[in-house]
């Protein structure tokens, strides 16, 4: 039973990593994609928490805080450069 | 604040010599009695007693789980009602904190609230601009805002 | 024993799994990217910690150890997620997304112009 329980969330999660995926490539803006990838970093860090507990190993679980740092960098990385036109500013005083 | 912390650890290490023994159970209780120490003489200080500000801390902490929770429930609301009848709008909102992490925590806090998300902040840091998902009940939230949250900040940074 | 921890289990995980899909199901329905944002940034974040807690429980439980950088996972995802939605919701008001028609105020919009008015006088 807890193994299908576990199968089912697996499954459900996948279905939900469709639809960010349906928005990443519709959306009719950049931020809309933006916002769409970001969960689906977020929601890469749960699949592979299940993934971990049905294989039943622990190798995995260093990979969860890593995705977590990668997704919330890349946020960021896009939203600057959205908002500025460039990723690393260079200081052109210097 | 961190003198007394260390101070504390001061008071800690002197139970240890004077027990002669160095295991982390003398330790704590010698962190225990340095802590009663510290609390009989705290009028001595020129700030206050420092588990106050801790226990404003774990406050400030309890409040951002119990909001979490709550804006996913007002998040699962807006999703899975069947019409879409919501009027957005971003509304400013004037603060009275000042310091640059103040602000950041309290926009962390009013982004986890049930239907309000941070836009802007303004460059003279006095005004949030603040993205409402239903602008007409938004008198509770804005209250909520005012009355605890930026209280519990101010506590934890007074 | 057994049992009870996993009902426990399951349960965290089977709310977490509830929580992303109905954020998908938001990111796909609500009309702008601010909307939009309002589900991304609050339900995938709980969403992903209790799926998370409820693997620390299940290695608590069944395999008697411990993880601590599942604790540091979820501290981080909970810290940084309303950072991403503000940086988000402001790149996209900054690159001049436009708010969903049937929005009924701006208040950030007249205050830039007032703004610009006063610098130019």
């Amino acid at each position: 039973m807890f193994e299908i329980l576990l199968y089912i969330a697996l499954f459900l999660i996948t279905v939900a990593m469709f639809g960010l995926i349906y928005r990443v490539i519709k959306g009719p803006t950049t931020p809309d994609r933006v916002v769409a990838l970001d969960a689906l970093g977020i929601t890469l860090v749960a699949v592979i928490a299940i993934l971990s507990i049905i294989l039943r190993t622990n190798a995995f679980l260093d990979i969860i805080l890593l995705i977590g740092i990668l997704a919330f960098i890349g946020t960021v990385a896009f939203s600057k450069y959205l908002e500025k036109g460039e990723v690393i500013e260079n200081d052109s005083n210097l | 604040m961190a003198f007394q912390i260390l101070l504390n650890f001061v008071l800690a290490f002197v139970w240890m010599f004077l027990k002669t023994s160095y295991t982390p159970a003398t330790f704590i209780v010698g962190y225990f009695f340095g802590l009663l120490i510290l609390f009989f003489f705290r009028g001595f200080f020129q700030t206050r007693f420092y588990l106050k500000r801790v226990y404003a801390i774990i406050r400030l902490v309890l409040i951002f789980i119990r909001e979490l929770i709550l804006s996913n429930l007002a998040v699962l609301r807006l999703v899975l009602k069947p019409k879409l009848d919501i009027r957005p709008g971003i509304f400013a909102l004037p603060i009275e904190l000042e310091r640059d992490w103040e602000i950041l925590l309290l926009s962390n806090l009013i982004t986890l609230t049930p239907g309000t998300l941070v836009v802007d902040v303004s460059p003279d840091n006095k005004t949030l601009y603040v993205h409402a998902v239903d602008i007409d009940d938004l008198n509770d939230a804005v209250s909520s805002i005012k009355n605890s949250f930026e209280k519990a900040i101010m506590e934890v940074s007074r | 024993m057994t049992a009870i921890y996993e009902i426990i289990v399951m349960l965290f995980i089977l709310s977490g799994t509830f929580l992303t899909l109905a954020a998908t199901f938001g990111v796909i329905r609500l009309p702008d990217i601010y909307t939009r944002n309002h589900a991304a940034s609050k339900a995938t974040t709980l969403g992903a910690m209790l799926i998370l807690l409820g693997a620390m429980f299940y290695f608590l439980f069944f395999e008697d150890h411990f993880n601590s950088r599942l604790v540091l996972a979820i501290l981080f995802i909970f810290m940084t997620a309303p950072v991403s939605g503000h940086l988000i919701g402001r790149a996209a008001y900054n690159s001049g997304v436009k708010l969903w028609n049937k929005s009924v105020a701006d208040e950030l919009a007249r205050d830039r112009k007032k703004m610009k008015q006063g610098k130019s006088i």
